[in-house]
């Protein structure tokens, strides 16, 4: 479980978020849609400790993200906006390091591995370098080092972008399954119909701030629109940064 | 502590794979050897090949008036060759250094024993001809000192009545202590190779893992900074010292095997012992090495710039190198204070075989590893800072 309240954070004069409150339960999918800029990365970021938040709090399972950095990461698995991979490394070993400094080895670890290469269809690539790979079969092992320590919170920063349809097909039917075993996820985009279609949950952030969040229902009902995608741009106030 | 050598281990085996990284570092490596080799080879040709073993090439015009003459410089090593129909026109077009001429009235003076008159055409401009035509004039003036001798000699007189004064000159500079000179650019070479030897795996540990974007990725994982950080320094000490110990594989063998004494006629050696201390005292500068350039990589903003800095930095401690080169410098206790300076004071006395105190080596080596550790702490603390992943 992903709880923040009221998160503040700034560079130099830029007030990236100001202001950023929501929760992510366990066994839900929690959507953060905003335009490019609104703030969701920078959240994320902060979710998992590679910034500090000026103000507010941020707590995963229970441990402040401050207080007790480490904890929150042996927590949580994120796939960030960055997800370069090692070239001369193979998809299993670039895994294997991630496992290994989360403190797994041995059987275990090999054993989680090839979990993950089974559920992320990754047999024929596994046992090559990562040099050359196209976009999606980066994108399997991004995820599977993220995953490799079982996180109950996942963490996903724009987990299609750059993906062709079948990839991002493929991508959602993982986040779907994260979810039926009971993990908390949390991921942002500027993709609208992905959110409607991932999400248990949505929280739309613009500007640094989140102007309404709820069920798709909930949002239609809050502001009085028939779609969605109306609803999304009365409470962001335009269209700007947005995808369909 | 585990997870140092989880970071370690990747990043070794990451760059034992990055076949070009480690083909520069061996080029390097191999580098300052050859230069110093084709130095000693260049060397040994100009102080040797110029020497006295090679005969003069002596053109003589009118040379059947002066039998005697021409017997005393066949015998001190002159070829005699006719001379040209023009010989002024020849010396100064080069075609030939200098041409000796002696008149018709040569055989007459001489008889009579008036002094006979010889003449050498030169260009005093010709550097090149400097030599030839100093070895001939030296050669006339022998033979008339020995004709003159002889003639006193007949007369009843000693000949030391006209030499009332005797020069004699030693001349120090042999071509060793020329040789020598160069060979004091060594601990500079050596300091090139320990620099670059590992530079490739801190670049690509540092600007390189940011421009592939998997720092943001690694620093997530539940590993303290500081343990990322010593994990890749320590992963670049390996090639450093493998890349050092090339470099001074291939001066034994140039010392030591490769016939010098052919190009330069004297025996250079280094004992392996004094390259095994050599070795023990750059181990703190590689420590060094590369905590500065984790530092310097770390703050460029990409792989390119982080090539570029880094590539300069081994001007910056061989700049008094190259000085010793030209200076010589005494091991005082203040210059084993200066890191990288000490060193190379100690690298020649290795290299002469001249006794190396304790004391120095203890404290040069002590100076050095605790300026690296305050560099160690410096990019633990730039890895501290959020800007890390910020700046691109």
């Amino acid at each position: 479980m992903i709880e923040v309240l009221d998160l503040h954070k700034s560079f130099g004069a830029v007030k990236a978020v100001q202001g950023v409150s929501f929760t992510a339960p366990d066994g839900r999918i929690t959507g953060l849609l905003g335009p490019n800029g609104a703030g969701k990365s920078t959240t994320l970021r902060m979710l998992y400790t590679l910034l500090r938040p000026d103000a507010g709090t941020a707590r995963v399972d229970g441990f402040d993200v401050r207080q007790a950095p480490l904890e929150v990461q042996r927590r949580l698995g994120a796939l960030p906006d960055a997800r370069g991979l090692y070239p001369r490394l193979t998809a299993r070993e670039n895994v294997r390091y991630f496992g290994r400094l989360h403190g797994l080895n041995g059987a275990d670890l090999e054993a989680r591995i090839e979990r993950l290469v089974r559920l992320l269809e990754m047999g024929e690539i596994a046992d090559r370098r990562t040099e050359g790979f196209s976009t999606g079969e980066r994108l399997k092992v991004a995820i599977a080092r993220a995953l490799v320590h079982g996180p109950r919170n996942v963490l996903l920063d724009e987990p299609t972008n750059g993906l062709d349809v079948m990839s991002t097909r493929a991508m959602r039917d993982v986040i779907r399954r994260l979810r039926d075993d009971g993990q908390c996820v949390l991921f942002s985009s500027h993709i609208m119909q992905e959110v409607a279609m991932l999400c248990d949950h949505i929280v739309i952030i613009a500007h640094g701030r989140v102007v309404a969040q709820g069920t798709a229902d909930e949002l239609r009902a809050q502001t009085g629109q028939a779609s969605l995608e109306d609803a999304f741009v009365s409470v962001i106030g335009s269209e700007e940064g947005l995808e369909r | 502590m585990e997870r140092i050598g989880i970071v370690f281990g990747k990043e070794v085996l990451d760059n034992l794979r990055d076949r070009r990284t480690l083909g520069s570092a061996v080029i390097g490596a191999l580098l300052g050897p050859l230069l110093i080799l084709m130095i000693i080879i260049i060397l040994g040709q100009v102080f040797f090949r110029e020497g006295a073993a090679k005969p003069l090439t002596l053109p003589v015009i009118g040379a059947e008036r002066a039998p005697n003459l021409i017997a005393f410089l066949q015998q001190q090593n002159a070829q005699i060759v006719p001379g040209p129909a023009d010989p002024e026109t020849a010396v100064r077009n080069g075609d030939v250094e200098l041409v000796l001429i002696i008149p018709p009235e040569y055989p007459e003076d001489f008889a009579a024993g008036r002094p006979a008159a010889v003449r050498i055409v030169e260009d005093s401009s010709r550097q090149s001809a400097s030599v030839s035509v100093a070895r001939a004039r030296s050669l006339l003036n022998a033979y008339g000192r020995q004709i003159a001798a002889l003639r006193l000699v007949a007369r009843g007189v000693s000949p030391a009545v006209i030499q009332p004064v005797m020069v004699e000159s030693v001349d120090t500079a042999t071509p060793q202590s020329q040789v020598l000179i160069f060979l004091n650019a060594l601990p500079y070479f050596l300091m090139f190779a320990l620099f670059s030897g590992g530079a490739g795996v801190i670049i690509d540990s540092t600007a390189g893992e940011r421009e592939r974007g998997s720092l943001e990725p690694l620093l997530i994982n539940p590993a303290a900074r500081r343990e990322i950080v010593l994990g890749k320094l320590l992963a670049a000490l390996p090639f450093a010292s493998a890349v050092l110990l090339l470099t001074l594989g291939a001066y034994a063998v140039i010392f030591n095997v490769v016939p010098l004494e052919d190009f330069i006629g004297f025996r250079l050696s280094i004992d392996p012992l004094a390259l095994a201390g050599i070795f023990l005292v750059c181990l703190p500068m590689i420590v060094l090495a590369t905590a500065l350039q984790m530092i310097i990589a770390t703050f460029a903003r990409n792989f390119k710039e982080a090539q570029t800095y880094v590539g300069f930095l081994p001007l910056v401690p061989a700049l008094p190198g190259l000085g010793l080169a030209f200076i010589p410098v005494r091991p005082d206790l203040w210059t084993m204070l200066i890191p990288t300076f000490g060193q190379q004071i100690l690298i020649n006395q290795f290299m002469r075989a001249e006794p190396v105190s304790p004391a120095n080596l203890l404290i040069s080596a002590a100076v050095t590893l605790a300026l690296a550790a305050g560099l160690i702490v410096i990019s633990i603390r730039l890895y501290d800072r959020e800007q890390i992943i910020l700046a691109r």
